[in-house]
């Protein structure tokens, strides 16, 4: 019996509405209902008729609680990732399609929304999730503090060039500066200004680090022989993995050695290249969430796209930027540059930028690989396609 | 047991008692030997129950460090911009946090440390934790 799920489930309809961090026009719930009909709307189908629901990070928003506004006709199935962090964000691909290809559900929305006003800062939420006497004691409570532990590592011992870093920060403010929707619309990244900023908790500066913003996503998968009749192109799931290994996870800094200044994909980095049959070089564009400059590029050195060694000649800004680009990386640029809700937006535009709807466009991109939340104790990831 | 403030993160409970008065102990796995960090009820290794707490010298080497700039909420207690120390011990192996005091010239990955038991200010009360010393 073959279990894959790969090319059995697509990505129907999106929808994103993202809004400076503590400005959102209603509550948070009203913004992810906005959301939703907008990715129904898409698709050209009926929100009533969505039957199942999936979240990550702790979101708030019990699907129940959304049916009176949907016109939920049955609420069939509804489940969340574990993890305060983006690390389940792919993760949520995963549960919806086993949910549809097990007939539990026909229509599953994944979705994620964050308003300041009710649920406070994503970051002290997260910390929430891992705080301890060990941490507070040593003044770390925030993510940047554990990311840059990490990064110092992965620079000072691992030798990869801080200047890497800049690359992609660039690549990603570059993106959105031609994204209308991004924060960062308009405005390439001030080098001068990156290379002065003010330290957060070194080797971070200001602009190595996302920044909150208030909205909600909603991505609406159904089966791929269903997606075949809905108004747009089907953006099929090949590949989705989650989970960790022994040596990784919320270990209090005593991870495996080796493991311990990567992003903690290597555990499933197998897994998703071979349910999708594909390589790294087979990935025309990476939706990368990027919490902080060092997690990314730990990132795409975990899901194989350069080394240590080579991190230097493949990290380079022309090289990561479309189109022409080898390695196009955050099309509307990314957590960084488009705007941060808890990563959705480059769950949003490994759809977008496989239907010809991204702000940057990849001429002929087919695959594409969303690399979900870096440094979590459990992460996961996703690989998309098109015909 | 020493008095917690955001909670312990499990098994480690004579780790805290011991810092409390200054000293350190870390947990050993009795059927097998291996050393837990985070502290376990079960080794997962052996399958074990049994424990001991083996008293350790504050002495080590530097696996990373971060200097922090920022006022993060909760870190009222200290002074900006102050550094923190991943230390792995001599002898366990066992990597623990904690600030680093006195000089910082030479801070760098691979330099050795010793350390002693202090405690931080923490809102109306203090939490124990540990101050490094570049050696």
């Amino acid at each position: 019996m073959s279990l894959s799920l790969s090319g059995k489930t697509a990505i129907a309809g999106v929808g994103y509405r993202q809004y400076k961090r503590g400005t959102a026009p209603l509550p948070e719930r009203g913004v992810l209902v906005r959301a939703i009909v907008d990715a129904c709307e898409d698709a050209g189908f009926d929100p009533a008729d969505v039957d199942g629901f999936v979240s990550y990070g702790d979101d708030k928003n019990e699907p129940v609680r959304l049916m009176p506004d949907l016109g939920t006709r049955r609420l069939n199935w509804s489940a969340q990732v574990w993890g305060g962090g983006g690390g389940g964000i792919a993760g949520t691909f995963g549960l919806a399609a086993g949910a549809i290809l097990t007939g539990q559900a026909k229509a599953v929305v994944i979705f994620r929304a964050l308003a300041e006003g009710n649920s406070g800062r994503l970051a002290a939420a997260v910390m929430a999730h891992h705080l301890n006497d060990h941490m507070v004691g040593v003044g770390q409570v925030a993510p940047a503090q554990v990311c840059a532990m990490r990064a110092q590592r992965m620079f000072e011992y691992h030798g990869v060039p801080r200047g890497v870093c800049e690359e992609l920060v660039r690549a990603s403010y570059h993106h959105g500066s031609r994204n209308p929707d991004a924060i960062g619309y308009g405005k390439e990244l001030d080098l001068k200004a990156f290379r002065t900023a003010r330290w957060i908790a070194e080797p971070f500066r200001l602009f190595d680090c996302s920044r909150e913003n208030d909205g909600a996503g909603a991505l609406l998968m159904v089966s791929a022989e269903h997606a075949r009749d809905l108004r747009k192109k089907p953006v099929k799931l090949l590949s989705v993995a989650q989970g960790t290994e022994r040596g990784w996870g919320d270990l209090l800094e005593n991870d495996d050695p080796a493991l311990y200044a990567t992003g903690g994909f290597r555990a499933i980095k197998d897994r998703l290249y071979d349910q999708a049959g594909l390589t790294p070089a087979d990935i025309d564009v990476v939706q990368l969430y990027e919490n902080f400059s060092a997690q990314g590029v730990a990132s795409l050195i975990d899901h194989g796209f350069c080394t240590y060694e080579n991190v230097a000649e493949v990290l380079k800004f022309e090289n990561l930027i479309a189109p022409s680009g080898k390695l196009p990386v955050n099309t509307s640029g990314g957590n960084l540059a488009h705007g941060f809700v808890h990563g959705f937006v480059t769950a949003v535009e490994a759809i977008r930028c496989l239907r010809g709807e991204s702000p940057n466009p990849v001429p002929g991109a087919r695959t594409s690989l969303l690399a979900g939340g870096p440094g979590a104790p459990t992460v996961s990831s996703a690989i998309f396609g098109v015909d | 047991m020493a008095q917690m403030v955001t909670g312990q993160v499990g098994a480690e409970g004579p780790y805290w008692d011991a810092l409390a008065q200054g000293r350190l102990r870390l947990q050993r796995c009795t059927g097998c030997g291996v050393w837990h960090w985070p502290a376990v009820w079960r080794c997962g290794q052996c399958g074990s129950w049994d424990h001991e707490w083996v008293e350790q010298e504050f002495v080590g080497t530097v696996f990373t460090w971060n200097r922090t700039h920022h006022r993060f909420a909760g870190t009222e207690g200290l002074p900006l911009p102050y550094t923190t120390v991943l230390v792995e011990l001599d002898g366990s192996g066992v990597r623990l946090q904690g600030l680093l005091e006195g000089p910082e010239d030479g801070l760098r990955i691979g330099a050795r440390v010793t350390g002693r038991a202090d405690r931080t200010p923490f809102g109306e009360t203090s939490i124990p934790s540990i101050r490094w010393s570049l050696a």
